[in-house]
């Protein structure tokens, strides 16, 4: 039985180490998805910032969503993570800025 | 001399009048709306139930415009997208693409056979990947497309939104390999996001920004296009183009007559057959659209029936995320964009496909 305990321990180490890139942005995930689309939703499609609020909702809640009308630049957090993305002109649309 | 300035004054004339019996858009459409019918409401009832934004259940369609030979025959919207809504159209973006590769394709600046490394040299790590295995998704890279439901193994998702978003060609060129190039179709938004850097490096950086608007969307009359890219500056091919509904039409119209846009060709009639015919080695998966060059087909693959059903052999499509569509019906000259935000599988294109051939088919009368 020890022997099998052993044994998981290491296969799981191993597919953790396997998956480390994966897994280290894996909590970046959900808030430049949506600060990304909320700023596009909002900037490029000029939809309403209740309906783009909606419209990113995921299962997983964000802790934060702020909006800056005034430099077009959305900043959303959650999963301990920030991302922010902004507006950069009528044909280029919004871009996530790099990360911090 | 004095008569072949006959002959071409006559043609010249006939021509004329040819073209003018065709219906183009200019600002707008020409419109010629389609009279109420059971089988008109009968699509609207299957595009547009009521919306439940709590649960975000079943069919969601913001826009559905009807062309029928040049002519706006129907077009309804759901708040808060409008007529001039530039909307999302997800992977639409790789059709458009390839239309825009079709017109550099016309300027004679690649040939289909080329090796992507002669136009992006990251690729120099895939030599014998050409331009025609990329247009067919068929690189043979090892790219999971999963959107939401692996997020952890997804390629797309670290592309667009973590590992791969400051460069995404190169994220894309930095996956191993699976299969011979050209030899297996799987669908990769990384092979769009290559098409597009190889581009750019057909056309030099001070060419391509403005290359999509220029080659194509000015021509056909687009003012309502966005193209969001990467933090390296490359165009994202895959996903991120949006225009209204009734311009992403216009398209369609371009497509419908073969690559000409009133007299100009714009694109080569070869470009287009290629858009339109399967790739040789796709294999049938139940309801799904057969793979062409970069455009999806209704073509049967052997040994199946063919993806709608409902729908003629020969109407293919450009298709998004969450539901966005472009169709083209050749012999029934239709065009229909339908945009959506359909958070599950409910919508099927072969039932809408159905009711619009019901409602539309034999001139929109």
């Amino acid at each position: 039985m020890k022997r099998v305990g052993v044994v998981l321990l290491l296969a799981v180490l191993a597919l953790i180490w396997h998956e480390r890139l994966a897994l280290q942005a894996f909590p970046g995930i959900l808030s430049a998805y949506s600060a990304k689309e909320y700023c596009s939703c909002r900037y490029v499609m000029n939809n309403p910032p209740e309906y783009c609020q909606g419209y990113v909702k995921q299962y997983l809640p964000l802790s934060e969503l702020l909006d800056d009308p005034a430099h077009q630049r959305v900043t959303a957090s959650g999963l301990g993570q920030s991302n922010s993305a902004a507006w950069g002109g009528p044909r280029q649309g919004c871009r996530l800025l790099p990360a911090q | 001399m004095g008569r072949y300035s006959i002959f071409a004054a006559a043609f010249t004339l006939l021509w004329a009048a040819h073209a003018s019996a065709e219906t183009w858009p200019g600002e707008d459409w020409p419109a010629a709306p389609t009279l109420p019918s059971p089988a008109l409401q009968s699509l609207q009832d299957y595009a547009f139930p009521p919306r439940d934004d709590a649960t975000r259940k079943g069919i969601r369609t913001d826009a559905l415009v009807v062309i029928h030979d040049g002519r706006l025959i129907y077009e309804h919207y759901a708040a808060p997208t409008t007529a001039s809504t530039p909307h999302l159209t997800w992977s639409i973006s790789k059709s458009l693409l390839a239309t825009v590769m079709g017109v550099a394709y016309g300027e004679g600046r690649f040939q289909l056979q080329d090796p992507v490394a002669r136009y992006y040299l990251p690729f120099s790590a895939h030599p014998r990947v050409r331009i025609e295995d990329l247009l067919h998704w068929a690189s043979g890279l090892d790219w999971q497309e999963d959107y939401e439901y692996a997020p952890l193994n997804s390629s797309v998702v670290a592309m667009l939104y973590t590992r791969g978003r400051g460069d995404m060609a190169a994220f894309t060129a930095a996956h191993s390999t699976y299969s011979e190039p050209g030899q297996s179709f799987r669908y990769s938004s990384g092979d769009s996001n290559v098409l597009s850097a190889a581009l750019r490096g057909m056309l030099g950086n001070d060419r391509y920004a403005d290359y999509p608007w220029q080659a194509l969307f000015e021509p056909l009359g687009i003012r309502s296009a966005v193209w969001e890219s990467d933090a390296s500056g490359t165009l994202v091919g895959s996903s991120y183009a949006y225009m209204s509904a009734r311009d992403l039409a216009r398209v369609g119209l371009l497509m419908l007559r073969d690559g000409r846009w009133q007299q100009r060709q714009l694109l080569p009639a070869n470009w287009v057959a290629f858009n339109r015919a399967p790739f040789a080695h796709a294999a049938a998966e139940p309801g799904e659209a057969t793979p062409g060059g970069h455009w999806w087909l209704n073509q049967p693959l052997a040994g199946a029936i063919r993806p709608w059903p409902d729908a003629p052999v020969e109407t293919f499509a450009a298709l998004g995320h969450w539901g966005q569509a472009l169709y083209i019906l050749p012999a029934e000259k239709l065009v229909i964009v339908r945009y959506g935000d359909d958070r599950d599988a409910s919508y099927q294109h072969n039932e809408l496909l159905k009711r619009a051939l019901a409602a539309f088919a034999g001139g929109g009368s």
